[in-house]
C-alpha cells in the first residue's frame, strides 16, 4: 500500500525483474533509459528516467514534457503523441 | 497459490484427462473450477471433487467476472488460513487460454495472489488435425500451450498421429509434448516420419503465425532486451502470438514467457533445469525472421 496516495502498490512491471543488488538495478534504470532514447530518437521523442521525479518524462523536441508511470503507459503516451504505436519492426525496415 | 489452467478444443478430453489425475492422486491436494460454455453444467457429475463450476460463458469472455468472482473467493480463504496452494481450472472449449491469464492479471487482487503453472492444452489425436484446420480457436490454444497433451492416442492410427504431432510441432516447436489414453499418461509410441500439414489461410486469423528462434548473444543485457521486447508486444502484440525463453541476467536464468500482450512475471529458474539459454522463440506473423534480427541488433545491441 503506498502511504502517500493509499492505493495498493502495483506490482511492477515484468522488465525489472532480473536485477538483484542495488547496483544491478540501477544500471538497469541506465540501460533502460539508454535504449527507450533509442527507440524513441527516429521520431522526435525523448525520455528520461530517474532523477527527482518519480516515473519516466517524456518530452518533445519542443520541450513539452509528460510524466508517465512505467513503460507501458510510456508506449501507450507515444502511441497517442504519433497517433500509431512506436513499432521496432517498422524501423528498421 | 499456484493456477494451473487446462485447456482444449470441445472434446479434446480435458475432463477425462483432469478425471484420472484426480483418480491417481497427482492433483490431490488441488481445488478444482470448471468452466463450461453451456448453462446445463455435466463435467461436475464427472468429477467429484469439483470446488466450483461456472456454467453459462466461457471464462475467457462472457463468463470471465464470474471465473474472477471465484478466484478471488479462493484467495480469499487462503489469506484466512485454509491450506490451498494449488488451483485447476479447466476452461470451457472455446477458451483462449491467454484470455484468462489476462484476464487474471488485469485484476488488482488476483495479481498479489495467483502464480502461473504450466498452460496445459489437450488435443484430440483423432480430431485435432481437423480443427487446427478449421478453425482459428483451436490454433490458437495449440500456440499458447507450455505443455501439450495428445488423448485418445489408442483410438488414431501411427500415421495419423505422427502426422499431427508434425503439425503441432510446427505451430508450437517449443512446448512439451505427453501422450494420454483415458487419461492416463502413456509412452511415447513409435512413429513413422510425417510431414506437417499445409494448415489453410483462415480469414479471420491472416496468414498463419510463424515460429523464428532468435539468439540472444551471452552478455546482452536483460533490460535492453525487455525495454525491446515491450514496445515490440505493444506494437505487435496482437500478431505475436507467443513469445518463450530462457535468459541469462544476473539475478540467475529468467524464464521469459508472453501470451499476446500479456507478459507472465520472469520466474528465476534453478540452473540445472533442462531449457537452452539465451534463446528465445517467437511465435508471430506480420513480419521477417530477418527483420526481427535487425531490430534486434539495432535496438538491443545497438548496432548500426
Amino acid at each position: 500500500m503506498c502511504n502517500a496516495c493509499g492505493f495498493p502498490a502495483r506490482p511492477g512491471v515484468w522488465t525489472e525483474a532480473g536485477s538483484e543488488t542495488a547496483m544491478d538495478k540501477m544500471r538497469a534504470q541506465l540501460m533502460q533509459g539508454a535504449v527507450i532514447n533509442r527507440l524513441l530518437r527516429p521520431y522526435g521523442l525523448m525520455a528520461s528516467d530517474g532523477g527527482h521525479v518519480p516515473g519516466i518524462q517524456l518530452s518533445t523536441l519542443t520541450g513539452a514534457t509528460t510524466i508517465v508511470d512505467d513503460l507501458p503507459s510510456l508506449w501507450e503516451e507515444v502511441e497517442r503523441q504519433l497517433g500509431r504505436p512506436l513499432d521496432p519492426i517498422v524501423a528498421v525496415r | 497459490m499456484r493456477l494451473t489452467i487446462l485447456g482444449g478444443y470441445l472434446g479434446a478430453g480435458k475432463t477425462t484427462w483432469l478425471r484420472h489425475q484426480l483418480f491417481s492422486g497427482a492433483l490431490s491436494d488441488a481445488v478444482v473450477l470448471v468452466n463450461e460454455a453451456a448453462r446445463t453444467p455435466v463435467d461436475d457429475a464427472l468429477l467429484k471433487s469439483v470446488s466450483c463450476v461456472l456454467s453459462g460463458g466461457c471464462a475467457c469472455c462472457d463468463g470471465r467476472a464470474d471465473m474472477i468472482a471465484a478466484l478471488r473467493d479462493l484467495a480469499d480463504q487462503k489469506s484466512q488460513g485454509r491450506a490451498l496452494a494449488h488451483v485447476v481450472l479447466e476452461t470451457s472449449g472455446l477458451a483462449d487460454p491467454g484470455a484468462i491469464i489476462a484476464a487474471v492479471q488485469d485484476d488488482p487482487v488476483l495479481v498479489h495472489h495467483v502464480r502461473f503453472d504450466p498452460i496445459r492444452v489437450v488435443v484430440d489425436a483423432l480430431h485435432g488435425l481437423a480443427q487446427l484446420r478449421d478453425e482459428p480457436l483451436a490454433r490458437r490454444q495449440v500456440a499458447s500451450a507450455d505443455i501439450l497433451t495428445l488423448t485418445k492416442c489408442d483410438s488414431a492410427s501411427p500415421v495419423e498421429l505422427a502426422r499431427l504431432v508434425a503439425t503441432l510441432r510446427s505451430l508450437n516447436p517449443d512446448a512439451d509434448l505427453g501422450f494420454s489414453e483415458l487419461g492416463r499418461d502413456v509412452a511415447p509410441p513409435d512413429l513413422p516420419d510425417a510431414r506437417p500439414e499445409v494448415l489453410p489461410h483462415l480469414a479471420e486469423e491472416g496468414p498463419p503465425p510463424v515460429p523464428m528462434r532468435l539468439t540472444v548473444p551471452p552478455g546482452t543485457d536483460w533490460s535492453a532486451l525487455s525495454v525491446w521486447l515491450s514496445a515490440l508486444l505493444h506494437a505487435r502484440g496482437d500478431d505475436l502470438v507467443r513469445v518463450k525463453g530462457v535468459v541469462r541476467t544476473p539475478a540467475g536464468r529468467l524464464l521469459l514467457q508472453t501470451v499476446r500482450r500479456i507478459v507472465q512475471r520472469p520466474e528465476i529458474l534453478p540452473e540445472d533445469s533442462a531449457a537452452q539459454d539465451n534463446v528465445l522463440i517467437f511465435i508471430g506473423r506480420g513480419f521477417t525472421h530477418d527483420e526481427l534480427e535487425r531490430s534486434f541488433a539495432r535496438f538491443v545491441l545497438g548496432e548500426d
